[in-house]
C-alpha cells in the first residue's frame, strides 16, 4: 500500500516547534506553550491541587496536546517524533505543573518515556523537588500476555485514565490517591489495535514500515511494533469479531459489567467506517451482557496517516462513571 | 601521548560527532529496519548540538565537556536512545571532576563507569540486540590492551565485530523487541553507533597522537 511522503511541513528539524506555536496560537483559551516545549493551561489550576503532567513524543497528534486544559492535564512536554522529552525537558514540565499538593507524573509505558521520567525524577531528588511520584500507565493486550500486565504497551486506551485522573484532581485529593485512582483505570482498562496501513515520518519523508496492500495487523503497536501477526484483510464485522473476544477475556470483563468504549482512529480510517465497526461492537456488547456507558469515536492517539484503530474497554463503577460526566475542556476532549 | 587532557577530549567528541554526522543516512536506513528511520538524524542532531555548546563553555573542563555531551543526548535526541546514550556520559562525569587529564586507566574507568550505568538503566545485557553489544567488548577491550594505541584499535574491533554480532539477534529491550523475529538480519541501530563512535576515535587517535 503507498503511504503519501509529502507532507506540508517546512524543515524537518522544525515541525515540533512549528507543530506548538500553531496550537496554542489556535487554542490560546485553552492552552499555552512555554519554554522547553511545554504545553501547559491558559489558566493554570487552583494552588494545592495534584498537578498532572506527562512527557509526550511527537506524531500521536491530538494526544497530548489536546488533554491539556481543565479537567484534564496541567502541562504536557513535547518530545520529538516518537520520542519521549529529555529529562531537563520533564523536569521543567514538574516544576510548572506544580501548585503545591504534589505532581504526578503519568508514564505510558515504553522505554523511553519510563528512562527519561526516571531520570527527571533523578534530578527532582538531586534538586530537592519532594512531593512527585510517578505511574506507569499500560493497556495493550497484544504487547504481552496475561499475568504480565506490566510489560505491557501504553496505547489508546490509556485515554480513560486522562479523562478519570484529570476530573479527580480538579478535586481536593491527595498524591497518593490521585496516583491510586490511575491504577485502579489502569487496571479496568484493556485495549487491542489493528493496522491496514504504514506511516510516512516527516523527519526521513520515508514509510515506516512496508506493508501490503491486502494485509492487516491486530495488535501494531503506535509505532508499528508488531502485533499477532499479519493477515488477510477482513471486513468490518469480521474485524470486530477477531479483536472483541481476547479484549472482553482478558479483564474479563463480564455480563452485568458496565464500561466506556474508546474507538480510537489511528490516522486515516474514515468515520464511516468507525461508526460501521462500533454498530457491530455495541451488538456483541450487547449479546455478552455488558452495558456502554458512554463512547467516545475519533482521533485520540494517532500515527500520521496510518490507517488502523484501537477498541478500549474500561470498566466503571458509580466512581468512575462521575469522573467521566465531570467536565473537561481541552482542545479535543470536551466535557460539558 | 599518554595521557588525554581537555583539549584532547574535546577533540575526540567533535571526531565522534563528524563520523556519526556523516554516517547519519545509513544509521537512518538500518533504524528503518527496527524502529522509525530517524535515528542517524537524532543522533547526528544531538551531537552537532554537543560540540557547540562544549564550544561555548567557559571552563572547558573534562567533567564539563562529558556533561555537556550527556545534556545534547538527553535532551536534544530524547527517547530511549537519547536517555540511554547521555547516561553513557553522565555516569562518567562524576568521574572527572577536579581532574585535568586521563591516563589510560583512568580513561578504561571512564568508559566502564558509562557502561555499568547503561547497563543498569537500560536493563540490558549482551546478547539483548543494543548497544550494549558493542560497547560491552569494546569496554573490555579497552581495558585489557596496555597503551592508548593499542586499546582505541583493539576496542574499536571489538565494537565492530559487536554491532556485527546483532544482526542475527531477536531485540529483548527496547521498541525492537515488539518486531519478535523480524527484527532477525538487521544490525542494530544503537550497536552500530557504538561501533562508529569507537571507529572514530580509534581514527582520531592514530592521525594525530600515533606518531
Amino acid at each position: 500500500m503507498t503511504v503519501r511522503l509529502h507532507k506540508l511541513i517546512n524543515r524537518p528539524e522544525d515541525l515540533v516547534d512549528e507543530m506548538l506555536q500553531g496550537f496554542c496560537a489556535a487554542y490560546a483559551d485553552i492552552a499555552r506553550c512555554g519554554d522547553n516545549r511545554l504545553v501547559m493551561r491558559a489558566r493554570p489550576k487552583a494552588r494545592g491541587k495534584v498537578g498532572l503532567v506527562m512527557g509526550s513524543g511527537s506524531g500521536h497528534e491530538p494526544a497530548m496536546l489536546g488533554w491539556v486544559g481543565e479537567g484534564l492535564f496541567d502541562v504536557v512536554v513535547a518530545g520529538e517524533v516518537f520520542a519521549a522529552p529529555g529529562p531537563e525537558n520533564m523536569l521543567a514540565g514538574i516544576r510548572a505543573a506544580d501548585r503545591g499538593g504534589g505532581v504526578l507524573v503519568c508514564v505510558s509505558h515504553h522505554a523511553g518515556d519510563l528512562l527519561n521520567a526516571e531520570l527527571a525524577l533523578e534530578l527532582c531528588e538531586l534538586e530537592g523537588i519532594d512531593n512527585v511520584e510517578m505511574v506507569l500507565l499500560y493497556d495493550d493486550i497484544s504487547s504481552a500476555p496475561k499475568g504480565r500486565e506490566a510489560e505491557r504497551r501504553g496505547t489508546a486506551g490509556l485515554f480513560f485514565v486522562w479523562k478519570l485522573l484529570g476530573a479527580y484532581c480538579e478535586g481536593d485529593v491527595s498524591l497518593a490517591a490521585a496516583k491510586a485512582l490511575a491504577e485502579k483505570v489502569r487496571d479496568n482498562t484493556r485495549s487491542l489495535a489493528v493496522s491496514l496501513s504504514s506511516c510516512a515520518s516527516p523527519v526521513t519523508g520515508q514509510a515506516m514500515f512496508e506493508m501490503g496492500a491486502d494485509e492487516m495487523e491486530i495488535g501494531m503497536g503506535l509505532h508499528g511494533e508488531k502485533g499477532l501477526g499479519r493477515q488477510k484483510a477482513l471486513s468490518a464485522d469480521e474485524t470486530i469479531d477477531l479483536m472483541l473476544p481476547p479484549l472482553l477475556e482478558d479483564l474479563p470483563y463480564r455480563a452485568g459489567d458496565e464500561v466506556l468504549v474508546l474507538l480510537n482512529n489511528s490516522g486515516s480510517l474514515t468515520l464511516m467506517e468507525l461508526f460501521i465497526l462500533y454498530r457491530h461492537a455495541a451488538a456483541r456488547l450487547a449479546e455478552a451482557g455488558i452495558d456502554v456507558y458512554r463512547c467516545w469515536i475519533g482521533p485520540y492517539a494517532t500515527s500520521f496517516e496510518m490507517a488502523g484503530f484501537a477498541l478500549a474497554l474500561c470498566r466503571v463503577d458509580a466512581q468512575l462513571k462521575a469522573l467521566w460526566d465531570a467536565p473537561a475542556n481541552g482542545a479535543y476532549m470536551k466535557q460539558l | 601521548m599518554t595521557r588525554i587532557g581537555a583539549t584532547e577530549l574535546q577533540e575526540l567528541i567533535a571526531a565522534l560527532a563528524a563520523r556519526v554526522g556523516a554516517e547519519r543516512d545509513r544509521l537512518n536506513r538500518l533504524d528503518a529496519a527496527l524502529g522509525d528511520g530517524d535515528h542517524g538524524t537524532s543522533i547526528s542532531t544531538a551531537f552537532e548540538v554537543a560540540v557547540i555548546d562544549i564550544a561555548a563553555l567557559d571552563e572547558p573542563s573534562l567533567s564539563a565537556i562529558w556533561l555537556a555531551t550527556a545534556k545534547a543526548l538527553m535532551n536534544r535526541m530524547g527517547g530511549a536512545s537519547g536517555a540511554i546514550f547521555g547516561i553513557f556520559f553522565l555516569r562518567g562525569a562524576s568521574l572527572l571532576r577536579e581532574r585535568d587529564s586521563l591516563d589510560k586507566a583512568e580513561m578504561a574507568a571512564l568508559l566502564a563507569a558509562g557502561l555499568a550505568g547503561v547497563k543498569a538503566r537500560g536493563k540490558a545485557q549482551v546478547g539483548d540486540k543494543t548497544m550494549v553489544d558493542a560497547l560491552e567488548p569494546a569496554v573490555t577491550a579497552f581495558a585489557r590492551a596496555d597503551d592508548f594505541s593499542a586499546a582505541w584499535s583493539a576496542a574499536a574491533e571489538a565494537a565492530r565485530a559487536g554491532a556485527e554480532s546483532t544482526r542475527d539477534l531477536v531485540a529483548r529491550q527496547g521498541r525492537a523487541k515488539f518486531l519478535g523475529e523480524r527484527a532477525i538480519g538487521y544490525i542494530d541501530p544503537g550497536a552500530m553507533t557504538v561501533a562508529l563512535m569507537f571507529a572514530a576515535v580509534h581514527e582520531w587517535w592514530r592521525l594525530t597522537r600515533h606518531q
